[in-house]
């Protein structure tokens, strides 16, 4: 069967997936992208934007993750032999990931960045962070399939065409997980989703106290923003919620600006920023990383600052 | 009786990496090293875990010799003994050799209840060992746990996975594996009695040839670069004139509207 297979938790990975397998499918002189999923409905669509081969994974029974589909997964990747296999790099992808790695024995580059193509070789060259986000790896997988998790939002989805027509294959039973789910509680909606504000302003250990993020959220008010914040913020000090701090391991944010106040600039925040159009940075220490990854770095207090900020801001906004 | 195992990894401290602007490579002229991040909290869990309910608790690192000098800080920090997994070639290991490493040395050794292992670690943060390592063993994990209760009486656990859409409980038959989040807990830092105490405990030593494997990496590295970002990095002071003139240029960037 060969070709490139695709593994996401959720619709929309997997179609932005299998836009980065088409792709690639082309520059392998068209070969199979074959994709896997949870229902023949999704099988259809998945077919209609791109795949050639949908296996379909039975449902699963009830309290049994969706981790619980590793050993299908790495059966029918023995059988059918993948140059490339890509899955989506969300937290339970990471896990199924390794795992199917581990079994098969083969190399994964985690949280892919940048892959292309070496069309001699038909060898995947992928790009990934390290150090915190200090250096850029570039790697090559030595064993077969070559194997990669990539963030969710790296490629666009792909789009429906008309009158597509693929495989569907449904694949066998799958043996209950020795881990059992015993509960579930989901998260509450986010009141905000910094990763689709167009500005954040982001609060970092230069607030002194709780009370004093009122000035981030004027901030934000004022610029039609979101407040974040960096890790100890969150996870320390615990004055914003998790979900809300930037970072490697934290959300990744890619507004038109971004505004640190009191944020120090390690390595691992910028990683979580970097891709951000326009950087302000306020800091009272003028040595401060962060002013290496800003385009405006404005050097003095907070306190002092921002006030003068909101007020600059409203005469020049009319608010 | 609980037998617990906390890997770690001895790694380079990012913040001490400089990166050469022109040619993009890593200066590592004068970095520290560093137990991993979170790495710590594995050790710290596997230790709380060991207070609460009795038991033993080794930690565990794959390293080139010059990772020996990790085990006392390991030590420190309540582990009773260490097992140094070590040979010249294990320095920038990929993340596939080292569960593999891992795997091997842990059969060797024998019995286990538990294994702890951090999210990632601090340098490639990969997020691969863990789950790896119990693929290789053939034991069940649960990744990015951020509470976990034992019950070593029933020979099981009970987890909670923080993950993007909520926490998942989940209960597992030892002998299995956790990847630990960094809010488990606060590590220790320990005590001057502690680091003295730590260089009295036992600390065994695996060879390569013990292992009767050769180990390949599956991951080749073509290069590391610094990550470069173009920015303006234009400084301005407090004063009410250059606050403006950066507002000003924020909407001549038509960033705020």
């Amino acid at each position: 069967m060969a070709g490139i297979w695709i593994f996401a938790e959720s619709r929309e990975q997997t179609l932005e997936l299998i836009s980065a397998g088409t792709s690639l499918a082309r520059q392998l002189d068209g070969a199979a992208v074959v994709t896997f999923a949870t229902s023949r409905q999704l099988a259809e669509e998945y077919i209609s934007c791109g795949a050639g081969e949908v296996l379909v994974l039975p449902p699963l029974a009830g309290g049994q993750p969706l981790e619980a589909y590793v050993p299908a997964i790495i059966e029918a990747v023995r059988g059918g032999d993948p140059d490339i296999f890509l899955i989506s790099a969300t937290q339970r992808g990471r896990e199924i990931a390794a795992r199917v790695a581990a079994a098969l024995d083969t190399g994964l580059c985690s949280g892919c960045t940048a892959l292309k193509l070496d069309k001699e070789k038909k060898q995947l060259i992928m790009e990934r962070m390290l150090y915190g986000g200090a250096a850029v790896q570039t790697v090559v997988c030595s064993g077969r399939p070559q194997m990669a998790t990539i963030p969710p939002r790296t490629f666009e989805p792909a789009a429906p065409q008309e009158g597509r027509q693929g495989k569907v294959t449904e694949l066998a039973g799958v043996q209950p997980s020795p881990v059992k789910v015993v509960g579930r509680a989901p998260k509450a909606a986010e009141a905000v989703d910094i990763t689709e504000a167009k500005v954040v302003v982001c609060a970092g250990r230069g607030f002194e106290k709780k009370e004093d993020l009122n000035l981030a959220q004027e901030l934000a008010q004022v610029t039609g923003g979101a407040v974040g914040c960096t890790r100890p913020v969150a996870e320390e000090l615990r004055w914003l919620p998790e979900d809300l701090y930037i970072g490697i391991s934290g959300k990744k944010v890619k507004p038109g600006l971004y505004i640190g106040l009191g944020v120090a600039g390690q390595i691992q925040h910028v990683t979580g920023m970097r891709d951000s159009k326009v950087v302000l940075a306020v800091n009272r220490d003028e040595n401060a990383p962060i002013f290496d990854a800003a385009d405006y770095g404005i050097v003095g207090d907070l306190y002092d600052v921002v006030p003068k900020l909101i007020k600059e801001l409203r005469i020049a906004l009319n608010k | 009786m609980l037998k617990i195992i906390a890997c770690f990894k001895w790694v380079i401290d990012e913040q001490d990496i400089r990166v050469d602007q022109k040619s993009r490579e890593l200066i590592m002229e004068r970095v520290g090293y560093k137990i991993s991040d979170y790495d710590r909290n594995a050790i710290e869990e596997a230790v709380r875990q060991q207070e609460a309910h009795g038991g033993s608790v080794v930690a565990v690192t794959v390293g080139p010799p010059g990772a020996r000098q990790s085990l006392k800080d390991a030590l420190s920090r309540g582990p009773e003994r260490a097992w140094f997994i070590s040979d010249p070639s294990f320095a920038a290991l990929e993340p596939s050799q080292t569960a593999a490493i891992l795997a091997e040395a842990i059969k060797t050794k024998g019995e286990f209840d538990l294994i702890i292992c951090g999210e990632g670690s601090s340098d490639l943060y990969a997020q691969q060992v863990g789950p790896a390592l119990a693929q290789r063993l053939g034991i069940p994990c649960a990744t990015y746990v951020n509470k976990v209760t034992l019950e070593p009486g029933e020979k099981k656990l009970t987890a909670e996975r923080k993950l993007d859409d909520g926490i998942e409980t989940v209960s597992i038959q030892l002998p299995a594996l956790i990847t630990v989040l960094p809010d488990i807990n606060t590590p220790r830092i320990p005590s001057l009695k502690q680091v003295l105490g730590a260089a009295k405990k036992p600390v065994e030593e695996i060879k390569k040839s013990d292992l009767g494997q050769d180990f390949q990496p599956r991951l080749e590295t073509i290069s590391i670069l610094g990550a470069t970002m173009e920015r303006r990095r234009l400084k301005y002071s407090a004063e009410a004139a250059d606050i403006k003139a950066v507002v000003d240029a924020l909407l001549k960037e038509g960033v705020i509207a």
